[in-house]
């Protein structure tokens, strides 16, 4: 008995490591060619990529099936109990007790699930790192880092650059948390995805408004890839310990210059295309557009 | 198993692409791939790289003299959209626009008793597509039922949506590669619609135009490519 | 690498190695509205789907026909369907054509009827009605859940698998769950013709 348990046991498993394998393909086949495949041989990195996948997929499949050919079929019935009379029943007003079985059973189940994850997880990380001791007597008022601002503060810096520039749109997926990253879409022109870190912006991606909001891919188009590392310059230039709301303001002051990024020609050469690009840099100062090669 | 019929899971049309131009270049006393082969060279010398083929293609369907008065449906296929049927219906003086899936071929089929082709118009442009920057150019031959027609240049601007931000900039782009054949306005098509958000159809639109035009055009110069 | 084919020759493609899915299986029935919750319950414990509940819906659906007589005066029917989520903004239109039923011999399991599905774009009304299309009725289902202006103390359950042609054994799949469901839904093939006739 113990034994068959132990056999079904790893049957279910080799089949959940099957179907999340599989998924990887599906996942990594709908992805198509991604930007980490990088320019040179990207199709055949895609494909070797693939294969492996597919390889692995294999072999769960064989372990699948040795797994399921050592289970022993039940030789007779399951004994459920007085479980069993439940399906002698099914009117609903009579007991109640189907659905709540059925519920409680997924319930439990993933509670299971979840819980040993959790447990893994944390055991990795350690959570030592808050500076907050929760006695009661000794509660700050003020705190005087940057880093570590309550979560309100954040959000009215956030609301009132919201309000600053008509527009700029901001939406934020998680609002009231100390480190937020929120969506900047500046018209119809763009959109930059800012990472916070307290008062002050730790990270700056630009991005088209089709392409995804992770903070972690770059974009698929040059130019808002140059914007991007020319928003990493400002973002340092306006940085300022001391004056964090200022420097977040000066930010997007400049930020939101940008939005005549396609329509304006540069201020020097007059020309709307350098490099096969419009003007990419704004000036900190005066905003004017310039040509990265005619700043 | 299903226990529901629900249909909501479909995929979705996707509409993101960037404003693009399309303009014909005329051929002068070239023929078609000698005119192709000066704008490929011209185009390589800027810094593009290639990057596959395209085919653009249109049947154009008529309506039987039963169901009154006289409408065309014209079906398009555009390989940058390989899942999708573009279809625009012209009655009387409306166009209606409809994007479907691959299976509307099917349905025309289905149709053909009440719509049936009009012969001698099948229309494609066909040929290398090339990356240069964010930019995207086409270089098409056009034929209409395999006679050659003439010469389409597609530019597309992939980063920008509307048609009124970047219209200066794809002009200045359009004069550096088609030097005096670039066009001074946008075309007749977009002009009404800058403000608006560019989508595969309004592609689609362009190339009827052109496709319209050539159909009309007297045998082009007479050279068959195939 | 190699050019783009014609989209009509990859569907002639698609056509001839059968993958296109134009045949719609189908069984029908009815319960009563004081026994939806319970078909529902034995439903849940039949589907996969047990955490996340049955999935609503509520949708409008408009039946179109393109009718004309040929050139020796015989009429030509083409029925058209287009429906649309009412609770889901950004879904695409579903525009469908449904052939003839065919109810087979006693040992077919179910109907089964030619079907053509496909998303669109909203402009699909307008493009049907310039078509020439006439609207014939128009209908909203909503499920699970209460009806508008519901016409009838029960609801309709249907039971419909979309496949390419020849995958009759779908058609025994769908016999054994309708099986399951009874006695409290007596899924079957509905003949509309002889329901015509009965009215």
């Amino acid at each position: 008995m113990e034994r068959d348990l132990e056999q079904l046991n790893c049957a279910l498993n080799s089949v959940k490591t099957l179907r999340s394998n599989v998924r990887r393909v599906f996942e990594s086949v709908s992805n198509g060619l991604r930007a980490d495949h990088g320019d040179e041989g990207k199709e055949n990195k895609f494909i070797l990529e693939l294969q492996e996948l597919l390889t692995t997929v294999n072999n769960n499949l064989r372990d699948v099936e040795n797994s399921v050919s050592n289970l022993t079929p039940p030789p007779g019935a399951f004994s459920l109990g007085n479980t069993a009379y439940l399906s002698q029943e099914t009117t609903q007003e009579r007991q109640a007790l189907y659905g709540q079985l059925v519920n409680s059973y997924k319930w439990t189940d993933k509670i299971r699930e979840y819980s040993a994850l959790a447990g893994n997880i944390l055991a990795t990380n350690s959570f030592n790192k808050t500076y907050k001791t929760f006695s009661t007597t000794k509660r700050r008022k003020t705190q005087s880092s940057n880093h570590n601002v309550s979560p309100e503060v954040i959000e009215n810096l956030i609301t009132s650059i919201d309000r600053l520039f008509p527009d700029v749109t901001i939406t934020t997926n998680r609002p009231f948390v100390p480190n937020p990253v929120i969506q900047a879409s500046l018209g119809r022109v763009l959109k930059a995805i800012i990472a916070f870190k307290g008062l002050m912006i730790e990270w700056v991606v630009v991005k088209a408004h089709a392409e995804s909001n992770d903070l972690w891919t770059e974009s698929r188009y040059k130019v808002f890839r140059k914007v991007t590392e020319n928003c990493h310059a400002a973002m340092c230039h306006f940085h300022s310990p001391m004056m964090p709301e200022l420097a977040v303001r000066s930010f997007m002051h400049w930020f939101h210059s940008y939005n005549t990024l396609f329509s304006a020609p540069c201020k020097r050469c007059g020309n709307h295309l350098h490099a096969n690009l419009p003007p990419t840099w704004r000036d900190l100062r005066t905003l004017e557009p310039y040509h990265e090669e005619c700043k | 198993m299903l226990g529901f019929q629900n249909q909501k899971n479909v995929c979705k049309i996707i509409c993101m692409m960037g404003v693009t131009i399309l303009t014909q270049f005329p051929t002068g006393n070239r023929t078609g791939p000698e005119t192709v082969e000066v704008l490929s060279k011209r185009i390589l010398a800027l810094g593009a790289a290639q990057q596959g083929q395209f085919l653009v293609d249109c049947d154009t369907y008529t309506s039987i003299p039963q169901l009154g008065p006289q409408r065309t449906v014209h079906v398009l296929h555009n390989s940058e959209q390989p899942a999708t049927v573009f279809s625009l219906l012209e009655s009387g003086n409306k166009t209606i626009p409809l994007a479907a899936d691959g299976l509307f071929d099917l349905l025309m089929m289905k149709m053909s008793s009440f719509y049936t082709p009009k012969k001698q118009t099948k229309a494609e442009s066909k040929g290398l597509r090339y990356e240069i920057g964010d930019f995207c150019v086409k270089l098409g031959t056009v034929t209409v039922s395999s006679n050659f027609k003439g010469i389409l240049v597609e530019v597309e601007y992939r980063p920008c949506v509307v048609p009124a931000m970047c219209w200066d900039l794809l002009k200045e782009f359009l004069q550096g590669l088609l030097g005096q054949s670039a066009p001074g306005n946008l075309p007749a098509y977009l002009q009404n619609r800058v403000q608006e958000i560019y989508s595969p159809i309004d592609t689609i639109h362009q190339y009827l135009e052109h496709f319209t035009l050539f159909r009309k055009s007297p045998g082009g110069m007479g050279l068959r490519t195939q | 690498m190699t050019s783009p084919g014609s989209a009509m020759d990859s569907l002639s493609a698609a056509l001839k190695c059968n993958i296109i899915p134009n045949q719609e299986y189908l069984l029908q029935g009815s319960v009563l509205d004081q026994y939806v919750e319970v078909l529902l319950h034995r439903l849940r414990g039949l589907c996969d789907n047990v955490d996340s509940g049955p999935e609503s819906f509520h949708d409008h659906e408009l039946c179109f026909t393109l009718r004309a007589t040929n050139s020796s005066g015989a009429p030509m029917v083409l029925p058209l369907r287009v429906r649309r989520a009412l609770d889901v903004s950004d879904a695409p239109f579903q525009l469908r054509y449904v052939g003839q039923q065919e109810l087979g011999d006693k040992n077919r399991p179910t109907v089964v009827r030619s079907s053509i599905d496909m998303a669109c774009s909203s402009t699909i009304v307008d493009f049907l009605t310039e078509l020439g299309c006439r609207l014939d009725f128009e209908y909203i289902a909503r499920g699970p859940g209460e009806g508008v202006e519901p016409i009838s103390q029960s609801y309709l359950v249907e039971l419909s698998v979309l496949a390419p042609s020849g995958q009759d054994a779908i058609g025994e799949d769908m016999r054994v769950f309708a099986e399951q469901l009874r006695p409290l839904v007596q899924l079957e093939k509905i003949d509309y013709k002889r329901l015509g006739s009965m009215m």
